[in-house]
């Protein structure tokens, strides 16, 4: 079974590599688009899979990447890295001061806070126009450039975002394997049994919104990049709410699921298109049938699938 | 225990089936068109999502355009097609969709989108190719005014400001009260806020609500009190003008075009009356050289046209009148040359060479006022100073 | 600062709080119910709404007669969702995130589906009574919001009255906090959660038939009034229908308040922040713990 598992993970690494240059190029652009959308996830999923926490906020820290980089590299003309980095500073600091407070709540209020938090911050995209741009936003973000190499083709783009995505899942499989994943699921799974143990649940869940946060950030300053403009319009509740169905539609707890999720947010709508003016209830209809027919989202179902035809071989 | 294995057995095969199914949409129609390749058009407009009532419209003239052109020959003989998408009022969609009408329907020119956002997207894809764009948004951020070969056929944010501080000077408010949008209400009313001294005009009380607020009574309630002369109202949702006529105020309410349409005059109800728009086509008595445009619109859907339907029909032949000078086969840069001229449209006359990339001028702005929902065409007309 | 413009938005800020509360009292009511946190209930205002549009201009039905069937097809789209989609799911143990994703793609679908085979066009009913206009204070009353005032107090009074003394109420509130004793002493605890959602339904109708003459309704609206009638639920302890109310009212009070006293640019960010201010002040709701119990 391990060895069957490697083998797995290693087809899917060489098929995220080899198969996109064979791809139409607008479809190379959704996968940027999957990656840029499971880094952000990637947050909402450990929050969601390993504190059993409802972010409904995410779009906060996408935003701030998307405008420090937005911001910095063209009215101050600093250099890419400087977004990130600012960005990530900023969110990092912002997560650590509403997050400590809202933390102590659990469920469904929670859920509201993040929401609230939402909310208020697309508020101040729109009424600080002098750093956001505000309704017109910011455009001419440059492209990304490795030394001399410049990222401006969606297959170019694609193989960054295709690293950052790698990277990101390999520390969250390590976290979630450390001691902190284990406490972290402790403290999910009974409260209680983990403050006895020791373990400081705010303390904790904190870190991991910082983390999350961070994640979103850095999705943030990719896509700003990709897009080349940053606009609230992109910043809405609706991206949020996108944010949190790509853990749940994979399936929360796995990592896969993760990539599973933001796939399907991106991908399907695309090909739904083809339907006209049908395709956005079609969209609505296959998450209903994901649901319904998928209790453990589609990492579940695949997972399933795999079990099934591995005992299948088995006589 | 039983339930739970049987659910579990219908995973894969659900699973199974979405996979078949995204097989089986990706793969791309195999018929294709023999005969004449047609000239391809691609068109990105949001005809779903919260820009829908901007997109349907646009779609709607523009489709028009398509018909009556193919009708009269198209360009140089070719026949036109256009390409249209939906960017689901989604900047995101708008990147894939450009680059799939750019790279795979290998389309010759692009028109879109309705909203700001989504333009700019899509700018950054057409700017490094120097391929014809022709936006039905609004001037966005600076960086459009260095993308030479996107045009804008909406009307500046300044020029609606002018339009609304001419007409409030000429009916001699002084005190103007000012309900907008945080959305491009606060960039039309920053403008207003820069011209008004030169009209000698002040704003008593100026209120904000959100793009889709579905209720503005508290604002409009400030804004009574302050007592003005006239309002200004910019936003793109009837609620605002419903607020202060159910307040009764009965102060002429002058709002900006994006509130021209007979969809939101539906939704103000009761209050639709002594409300004037600077705007460009009243379809009950248009201009002379919009009678064709008007006549035959009202043929094809069986009602009259406004500003947004003008405006997808002005693009399409926007672009037409640049492959007609540059020749169908002329290379993009040629195309971008003579886009930049001067273009007499249906909608307005355009100079696309002008500073705000449009040349919309005030003398174009046609005044109309809505007694009891009707648009009559006001006798009013703004003088270039 | 005068009286009127205080009147004025006190009054505004009341209307649009019963607006939040009459979508959250319906949420709380299913979510009482059947632990669903329904996603969803502004689309059922949204439906109920149309339907009547439809009947009333298109069709040319009494206004009284249109209202009920617009009430009724909330209760229908109710039970068809409990039938259709959450038995199932219940029965097969699905996880708790499962049903906010499941209302989340309905309200999608819902929403695109308005917008494809009704257009984009915002729609307004007319008022309730007559459209007489009353000065009270110096503020400019209409006569449907004194109907939406009376309505929304009568509906909650009777909702609660519906769960402490009818034997549907009681027999729906067992089934929901203790489903096995319920079964055991015969109470259908199916049945009872296909009922719950239907109220949720009528009630999430009820609630946009009575906005629609102050509230031009349209496909994107639906979302909207979810997230504000989320709010109201949760701040009144999300399972009590009364919280929910008083919890809309605050709400849209607090709204009204931060135009007047502060800048209607910050209108959002005022309310929202003391949201999460009060919540994290009373983490059991505005009504503290007998919220979170009480009926």
């Amino acid at each position: 079974m391990k060895a069957s598992r490697s083998l797995v993970i290693l087809l899917s690494i060489a098929v995220c590599v080899a198969l996109p240059p064979f791809l139409p190029r607008h479809f190379v652009d959704l996968l940027v688009f999957a990656g840029i959308y499971t880094v952000a996830g990637l947050g909402v999923g450990l929050l969601l899979g390993q504190c059993g926490i409802a972010n409904l906020g995410q779009i906060v820290f996408y935003a701030i990447g998307a405008y420090a980089t937005a911001y910095l590299t063209v009215y101050v003309q600093a250099p890419a890295m400087v977004g990130f980095v600012v960005g990530m500073l900023i969110s990092a600091a912002l997560a650590l001061t509403i997050g400590w407070p809202i933390l102590r709540l659990t469920g469904y209020f929670l859920a509201l806070a993040t929401l609230a938090m939402g909310i208020v911050a697309n508020a101040l995209f729109f009424e600080w126009d002098w750093l956001t741009g505000g309704t017109l936003g910011i455009g001419g973000i440059p492209k990304l450039q490795i030394f001399s190499f410049v990222l401006d083709t969606p297959l170019r783009f694609y193989y960054l975002v295709l690293g950052v995505v790698a990277i990101c899942l390999l520390l969250a499989h390590n976290l979630i394997r450390s001691r902190t994943g284990l406490a972290l699921r402790a403290m999910r799974d009974s409260q209680d049994a983990a403050i006895s143990l020791a373990v400081n649940p705010r303390a904790l869940r904190t870190r991991i919104f910082i983390l999350s946060a961070l994640l979103g950030s850095v999705a943030g300053s990719l896509f700003a990049h990709y897009g080349g403009f940053a606009n609230v319009q992109s910043f809405g509740i609706e991206k949020s709410i996108n944010f949190l169905l790509i853990p749940v539609l994979g399936g929360a707890t796995s990592l896969i699921g993760v990539v599973v999720g933001a796939l399907f947010i991106a991908v399907v709508p695309e090909l739904l298109s083809q339907f006209g003016g049908l395709h956005q209830i079609l969209f609505g209809v296959a998450l209903i049938g994901v649901v319904v027919l998928m209790p453990a989202g589609l990492t579940g179902a695949l997972a399933e699938v795999w079990r099934r035809s591995a005992e299948g071989a088995r006589p | 225990m039983t339930a739970k294995k049987t659910y579990h057995g219908r995973a894969p095969a659900a699973f199974a089936l979405i996979v078949a199914g995204v097989a089986f949409l990706s793969t791309p129609a195999a018929a294709q068109r023999s005969g004449a390749e047609p000239f391809k058009i691609g068109v990105i407009l949001a005809l779903t999502g919260a820009g829908a009532g901007l997109g349907i419209p646009e779609r709607s003239g523009a489709l028009l355009a398509e018909k009556i052109i193919n009708s009269k020959g198209g360009v140089n003989g070719t026949p036109i097609q256009l390409v249209i998408e939906d960017d689901g009022s989604n900047p995101d969609g708008a990147i894939s969709k450009a680059n799939s009408l750019i790279h795979r329907e290998k389309v010759s020119a692009l028109i879109g989108s309705s909203q700001t956002a989504s333009t700019v997207a899509i700018g950054g894809l057409t700017d490094p190719l120097k391929m014809p764009q022709v936006a039905l948004s609004g001037l966005g951020p600076a960086i459009e005014r260095d993308r030479k070969c996107v045009l804008h056929v909406a009307p500046s944010q300044a020029l609606n400001a002018k339009a609304i501080l001419e007409y409030a000077s000429s009916i001699g408010a002084k005190k103007l009260g000012a309900l907008y949008d945080s959305g491009y209400g606060t960039v039309v009313y920053n403008e207003l806020r820069k011209l008004s001294d030169a009209y000698g005009i002040a704003f008593v009380a100026t209120e904000k609500f959100e793009i889709s607020a579905t209720d503005t009574t508290t604002q409009a309630a400030k804004i009574r009190a302050a007592q003005p002369d006239a309002i200004v109202v910019v936003g793109v949702t009837g609620v605002p003008i419903r607020s202060l006529r159910q307040l009764q105020m009965k102060q002429t309410i002058i709002a900006a075009n994006g509130l021209a349409s007979y969809e939101t005059v539906k939704s103000m109800g009761d209050a639709a009356d002594n409300v004037v728009f600077p705007e460009f086509l009243v379809g009950e008595d248009p201009l002379p050289h919009q009678a064709e445009f008007v006549k035959l619109f009202h043929k094809e859907y069986g009602r009259f046209p406004k500003i947004l339907e003008a405006v997808g029909w002005d693009a399409v032949h926007v672009i037409l009148a640049a492959f007609k000078k540059a020749d169908v086969g002329a290379n993009n840069e040629k195309v971008c040359e003579a886009i930049r001229s001067t273009f007499k449209g249906d909608m307005t006359d355009y100079d696309f060479s002008a500073d705000d990339l449009n040349g919309i001028k005030l003398s174009n702005i046609v005044y109309s006022k809505l007694v009891a929902g009707q648009f009559t065409r006001l006798p009013f007309q703004a003088k270039e100073k | 600062m005068n009286v009127g413009l205080l009147a004025q938005s006190l009054l505004a800020g009341i209307t649009n709080g019963l607006t939040y509360a009459l979508i959250g009292i319906g949420l709380a009511a299913i979510f009482k119910g059947s632990r669903v946190p329904n996603a969803m209930q502004g689309e059922f205002s949204v439906v109920g709404a149309i339907v009547v549009v439809l009947l009333l201009t298109g069709h040319g039905w009494p206004y009284w007669l249109a209202i009920l069937c617009g009430g009724l097809s909330g209760a229908i789209l109710g039970a068809f969702i409990e039938v259709a989609f959450i038995r199932y799911m219940i029965r097969n143990a699905a996880p708790e995130d499962s049903y906010l994703l499941l209302t989340i793609g309905i309200g999608l679908s819902i929403s695109a589906a308005v917008l494809y085979f009704f257009g984009r066009e915002s729609h307004l009913l007319p008022g309730f009574g007559s459209d007489n206009l009353y000065i009270i204070l110096d503020a400019v009353v209409r006569e449907h919001v004194i109907w939406l005032i009376a309505i929304s107090i009568l509906l909650t009074i009777g909702l609660r009255q519906f769960y402490r003394t009818t034997s549907v109420g009681l027999k729906m509130m067992a089934a929901s906090i203790d489903p096995v004793g319920a079964a055991s002493i015969g109470i259908d605890v199916t049945l009872m959660r296909t009922f719950t959602f239907m109220l949720g339904g009528a009630l999430g109708a009820a609630a946009g038939i009575l906005i629609t003459p102050i509230i031009p309704v349209d496909y994107m609206i639906g979302l909207q009034l979810t997230l504000k009638g989320f709010a109201a639920a949760i701040l009144g302890g999300l399972t009590n229908p009364l919280g929910a109310a008083i919890g809309g009212l605050v709400l849209g009070i607090i709204e009204a308040m931060a135009i007047v006293g502060v800048s209607s640019s910050y209108k959002d960010v005022i309310t929202f922040s003391l949201l999460i201010l009060i919540m994290i002040a009373m983490p059991q709701g505005l009504l503290g713990r007998a919220g979170r119990t009480g009926g």
